[in-house]
């Protein structure tokens, strides 16, 4: 599902590196403003991995076989930082495989990143029904994976369905188009179980990653002040 | 925020060498292989990366003195194949658009009198010899290579990983 070189016109090549940029930069924006902004980058490290990796897994959906793509997983685990994260992972999909293409960096980042940021709402939704609640965890958990994909499958369409050159048999290449959006509903399903299973699993056994991504970090234990020092405050505890 | 840490611009310095990497990858093949065999026509091939015909796929093809207007218009069979029969009187590089669904390839094959050593080959050769055939991994690699790409770039992201992890 990654758009390639030579497929788009160069404006829509121009508008994606445009609209790639600017999420990137409020991405980078939103992860500076945290507490720590480092803390979370091996998670991110690692998912942008899988993320690299998930395009491999290839699942034949006849007529046509699809890919893995892992962007709502992203979003789901680590909110702004997936941006960041799907950029690069696309970078060398591009560059080492030819996945994907440079001069489409921008929109296919923008393809996938933005539905992302989704992903991470949707899993918000989690809080309404408790925050240990497991029902709830894993539905929000297979909301977001699964739509988180299922946006950015539609952006994919709406892209070339719109662009498609006069010198092509329109109508065949958008008989075509559509047959493979639709091969990829199979692939959003399975995404947002996998998502769920991951979510279910992360809070049974590590449930602060699940909540680092929404933006409220747990209290972290800092050895106990001297309390001969009233007033001494942890080296390491930033008071804002 | 007195005392918070936040991630320094230098630290995103490094990300401006990346686009050297691309000068270093061939960018000539895009998630699908086009193979093609020079003879007394054109005859090519066109796959997905994963080895699946490329069925139905449309040709676009441009001659060398007119890159704007297609020169002709065609469709893949089901085993994605595709013949043509270039004019000889139109020498020089041939473009090839094969694309379905948002994916495809661009490739550019030398007809006429520089064919033989664009080719690298002789003459008699070069006539029925395949050209190119990157068909069995992407971009030409072999899939010890692709692994081994592959690893290193999962590598390199466990070492950011391990990096910052002890960075708190």
């Amino acid at each position: 599902m990654h758009l390639p070189d030579g497929i788009l016109p160069v404006t829509v090549c121009a508008a994606g590196y445009a609209t790639g940029g600017a999420l990137t930069w409020y991405a980078l924006r939103k992860i500076n403003q945290q507490p720590n902004p480092r803390a979370r980058v091996p998670q991110a490290a690692l998912l942008t991995a899988a993320f690299f990796v998930a395009s491999w897994i290839h699942i034949p959906v006849p007529p046509t076989s699809v890919h893995l793509i892992l962007n709502g997983l992203l979003g789901v685990l680590l909110g702004y930082y997936a941006v960041p994260a799907i950029l690069i992972g696309l970078f060398f999909q591009a560059v080492m495989f030819q996945h994907g293409g440079l001069t489409t960096l921008g929109v296919n980042a923008t393809m996938m990143g933005l539905p992302a940021l989704l992903a991470y709402v949707l899993f918000r939704l989690r809080f309404l029904f408790g925050r240990e609640s497991r029902a709830g965890t894993g539905l929000a958990g297979f909301l977001g994976g699964a739509g988180g994909l299922a946006l950015a499958v539609l952006i994919f369409y709406g892209l070339l369905v719109t662009t498609i050159p006069a010198t092509l048999d329109i109508r065949m290449e958008r008989a075509a188009i559509t047959a493979l959006a639709l091969a990829h509903i199979p692939v959003v399903l399975l995404e947002g179980v996998f998502t769920a299973l991951v979510v279910l699993f992360l809070q049974r056994v590590r449930p602060d990653l699940l909540d680092g991504a929404s933006g409220w970090t747990p209290p972290v234990p800092v050895a106990a002040p001297d309390p001969s020092l009233p007033g001494i405050r942890g080296a390491d505890e930033p008071h804002a | 925020m007195p005392g918070a840490k936040s991630i320094r611009w230098y630290y995103l310095l490094p990300l401006l060498l990346l686009p050297a990497l691309a000068l270093a990858a061939p960018v000539t093949a895009h998630g699908s292989n086009i193979s093609y065999t020079i003879g007394p026509a054109v005859a090519l091939v066109a796959q997905f990366d994963n080895g699946e015909p490329m069925a139905g796929a449309q040709v676009t093809i441009y001659a060398p003195d007119d890159p704007v207007n297609p020169w002709m218009t065609g469709t893949c069979d089901a085993e994605g194949r595709f013949t043509f029969m270039p004019d000889p009187d139109r020498p020089g590089n041939w473009e090839v658009q094969v694309r379905q669904s948002g994916h495809g390839d661009i490739v550019v094959i030398p007809v006429g009198a520089g064919m033989a050593t664009a080719a690298g080959m002789g003459e008699g050769v070069a006539r029925y010899a395949p050209v190119m055939q990157p068909v069995g991994g992407v971009g030409g690699y072999t899939p010890l290579q692709l692994l081994v790409m592959g690893a290193s770039v999962v590598w390199g992201c466990v070492g950011t990983a391990l990096f910052f992890i002890n960075r708190k």
